[in-house]
């Protein structure tokens, strides 16, 4: 899947167009509304060589019909390939034994410079892609490294078409950088040529701030620098540990049968030294202030010259934003994928902005606590709900010394007094708000806007529209910006566009790894197949497609199976989430079972009520919730999670759902499975073909469902609902009376569909609005009637 | 007078059977089928129509099938 291709041409015409609705933006508020127009929009900020694509290299190739394609051609085997760990293939993938000696090299190598596609257990499937030859770039690597140590891995010849495409990819990135030194703006570059480039373009020249006359570069080196230290955990033989230990591995794999070949152990070593030492070396580097001002057109300006500025942070020089107090506390201890993650964030000493990507449930919060005490300045932390903001203060208390003076909430139920604090934490929702606010919120806007911000960490960063995005960017002022999520995928592809708004993917874990090495749950996928009940299945058949969705929600042997699942882990002491999309389904599950529920309109105190009990009392051990609970909601304690109806085929869904439950469990080593994923389908209808499309994601990180056709011992447990004929009857009457809106999924804030209030609009004609169309009338929206007379309100049901 | 109907007995869940009844009765292969219809899990059904009736269900599992090999779908 590509990057969508733009003639240069149409770009530019595109350019011109969004200019001007940019100011419109200003105007216009509408936030939630995603239209098509956005388009126009959404392709600037994004340079020409990022819509190249290696994908399409090798169309003439043969391929045969299981769709293995030809390569021999192209490729030389070479003789010493059976030492050698990878195949390069001509449009781009990049295929990694990993069971090979120098596995651990190649990994992060190609972790670097490639996407991960697809990892199972043997062989991972990387591709190369623009985007991630930038983030390589981004990170340090040189063109030529890159292009030297992949011929070496590879166990054959590399073809022509990908070295080109990688040196196209790689050439005109990175070059420059933008850095904020002592509260002025400099291009910097250690290319004189690239610099003067780009003081030869007229729109730069006006940007660049000459303050004597005749003035010419500013020569300079950028400073050995000790390597971060994070926080105050390393003890000084830590630190050394991890440089050694790539080269020990080898040492050991070398001692081996397997031979490493020479030169791909030395040239590791080179590359991994060079991306923890850098700049120790003291690079000559040259660079020209610019005024803050134009900092917008200058950034603009040489993406279309295609020499995209990398926006560097270097937080120590920064006198002018105040230190704020916090640290690490002694007890906060990093993994070590979590330091790994931070050093290509600090790697010289500096604040790179990027996105790095963590399974849920693998201490996201602790990386992002970390990178603001590291950086030490104002920090401003954006979440996408009220709950993840009270999660996130506990976090900070939780790992670093900040106390409840330094942190300060800003959401519509809390909202503490921001003048003198730290750092701030609040939601995309609250940031991005356009209508008319207190007006005490209307101050701590007011300060937001004026602060400039030294990290601004972006909690679940896939999830905003790129539009909602912009706006936070022209609101605030920050340094650097961390974006932190788990799956950086989405349905419509818009993924890419971050790259470039926040900045590279910085790291990307593997998810079978960190679960072997015991930092996430071990988790079993099963997919449980509910017979469709014939009643059910025939409704089903006749009806149209939105009381479809219902009809196999509510399947009685769904519900049964459900009510089975959740029996059988309550006994083993489990702790249980059921999710359901569907509200109607989610609350009769839920009062028929008895059982708490949480949904959009539950309150934050209820919602948190709930949520408290679930962890402490054992009496709570299964609850329901509806989408709200899809990101952040952080319940540790839950281990098994029962899925009743999802949103369509959406991958990012099932992951994060997946990531309720992969926080690592306490305890329970001895199984094999610590952790439960059981997804309820109903047989022989679309929900089948759902559930295959939401698997792709987890399958390509290495997942393995297992499909149960029958739940043993369901059949002779009495105290199961909907046994009887008549009961099924009953319900089929139930679904059949719910009304359209009921059929829907639950609409959050910020979906295309969601319209705040109590006002919905109904698709249908008239004659469903009277009722006309199916049995009963039902109505809805009683409790919004509000105000009514005393007298009147006992006729009403 | 003795009618002799040639039929093919089928065997199949119940929710397949009410497929099957579904096409019959919205005649979608053309005419009805059914002959008897005998039980939750069992049909009798004329024997010229097995073919269509079988692409016809083949192209239901089609449809609720995600092709998983197909990674650009």
């Amino acid at each position: 899947m590509g990057p969508p291709k733009k003639s240069k041409k149409d770009r530019s015409g595109g350019d011109k167009s969004s200019k001007k609705r940019r100011a419109e933006d200003e105007a216009f508020t509408q936030l939630v509304e995603d239209n098509d127009s956005l388009d126009a929009t959404e392709s600037d900020g994004i340079p020409g060589a990022a819509s190249k694509n290696a994908e399409t290299n090798d169309e003439q190739v043969n391929t045969d019909e299981y769709g293995a394609k030809d390569y021999r051609g192209q490729m030389q085997l070479r003789p010493d390939h059976g030492n050698r760990p990878l195949w390069v293939a001509p449009n781009g993938h990049v295929f990694l034994e990993s069971f090979s000696p120098v596995y651990k090299h190649a990994h992060d190598f190609l972790i670097a410079i490639s996407e991960p596609v697809c990892r199972p257990e043997h062989i991972h499937e990387y591709k190369l892609t623009a985007y991630s030859l930038y983030a390589a770039v981004s990170v340090g690597l040189q063109t030529h490294d890159i292009v030297e140590y992949l011929k070496r891995l590879s166990k054959t010849s590399i073809p022509e078409g990908i070295l080109e495409f990688i040196r196209l990819c790689t050439l005109s990135y990175g070059k420059v950088k933008l850095v904020l030194k002592h509260n002025k703006y400099f291009i910097e570059s250690p290319h004189p040529e690239v610099l003067q480039k780009l003081l030869k373009d007229p729109v730069i020249q006006k940007c660049r701030l000459i303050r004597s006359e005749g003035e010419g570069f500013i020569q300079g080196t950028v400073d050995s620098k000790a390597i971060t230290q994070f926080g105050t955990k390393l003890p000084p033989g830590a630190d050394d540990k991890a440089t050694e230990d790539p080269a020990g591995a080898a040492a050991a794999a070398a001692d081996g049968a397997a031979v490493v070949p020479d030169d791909i152990t030395d040239f590791y070593e080179k590359i991994d030294k060079e991306e923890e030492d850098e700049d120790e070396a003291n690079l000559k580097t040259v660079s020209f202030e610019v005024s803050q001002e134009k900092i917008e057109v200058i950034q603009k300006r040489c993406i279309e010259i295609e020499h995209p500025l990398l926006a560097e942070y270097d937080f120590r020089n920064d006198t002018n934003n105040p230190d704020i107090n916090i640290d690490l506390k002694p007890a906060a201890v990093l993994r070590p994928y979590q330091e790994k993650s931070l050093r290509k964030m600090f790697g010289n000493g500096r604040a790179r902005s990027g996105v790095i990507v963590l399974p849920c449930g693998a201490g996201k919060s602790l990386v992002g606590v970390t990178a603001c005490c590291t950086v030490r300045k104002r920090a401003l932390v954006l979440c996408n709900s009220g709950v993840s903001v009270e999660q996130w203060k506990q976090q900070f208390k939780m790992w670093s010394t900040a106390d409840d003076s330094m942190i300060c909430r800003f959401t519509s139920e809390a909202k503490d007094k921001p003048m003198g604090c730290g750092i701030l934490v609040t939601t995309y929702s609250m940031i991005t708000h356009t209508q008319k606010r207190s007006w005490e919120a209307e101050q701590t806007m007011r300060w937001l806007q004026e602060q400039e911000w030294g990290i601004m960490v972006l909690d679940e960063v896939h999830t905003i529209p790129a539009k909602m995005f912009r706006r936070v960017l022209t609101i605030v002022q920050s340094h650097c910006k961390l974006g932190l999520t788990a799956t950086l995928l989405r349905e419509d592809d818009k993924i890419a566009d971050l790259n470039f708004l926040i900045g590279p993917k910085l790291y990307e874990a593997n998810w079978l790894e960190l679960q072997k090495k015991g930092y996430i749950a071990r988790v079993q996928c099963a997919e449980v197949w509910c017979p469709m009940s014939p009643e059910f299945y025939r409704e089903y058949l006749t009806t149209k497609t939105s009381k479809k969705m219902l009809l196999y929600v509510m399947n009685p042997s769904k519900f049964r199976s459900c009510q089975f699942l959740i029996k059988y882990h309550e006994q083993r002491g489990d702790k249980t989430i059921v999710f359901s999309d569907n509200v109607f389904a989610l609350k009769h599950y839920a009062i028929k079972m008895n059982k708490p529920f949480i949904y959009g309109p539950t309150s934050q105190n209820e919602r948190i009520q709930i949520l408290q009990n679930f962890k402490f009392n054992s009496k709570v051990n299964t609850i329901f919730v509806s989408k709200v609970a899809d990101t952040s909601f952080d319940l540790p304690e839950a281990n098994v999670l029962v899925q009743i109806s999802s949103h369509g085929g959406s991958r990012r869904q099932e992951a994060q759902r997946l990531g309720r439950i992969l926080r690592a469990k306490k305890g329970a080593i001895a199984e094999e499975y610590n952790a439960f994923f059981y997804t309820l389908v109903s047989q022989d209808t679309m929900e089948m073909s759902y559930s295959r499309k939401r698997q792709r994601f987890l399958v390509n990180q290495g997942y393995s469902y297992k499909v149960i056709t029958h739940l043993k011992g369901m059949d002779t447990d009495t105290n199961l609902m909907y046994g009887l004929q008549e009961e099924q009857a009953q319900l089929l009457q139930l679904v059949l009376s719910a009304s359209d809106l009921d059929c829907e999924d639950e609409k959050l804030p910020g979906e295309p569909g969601y319209r705040p209030g109590g006002t919905t609009k109904r698709a249908g004609g008239l004659s469903s609005m009277s009722g006309g169309d199916d049995a009963i009338y039902y109505e809805h929206r009683r409790k919004n009637v509000g105000s009514v007379h005393p007298l009147f309100k006992k006729f009403r049901g | 007078m003795v009618n002799v109907m040639k039929g093919v007995l089928v065997e199949c869940d119940p929710a397949m059977k009410q497929f099957l009844l579904h096409l019959d009765e919205k005649l979608a292969l053309g005419r009805k089928f059914i002959i008897q219809d005998l039980d939750e899990s069992h049909l009798f059904i004329s024997t010229d129509i097995v073919e269509v009736l079988q692409a016809r269900v083949d192209d239901l599992m089609d449809r609720i099938s995600f092709p998983l090999h197909d990674k650009d779908a």
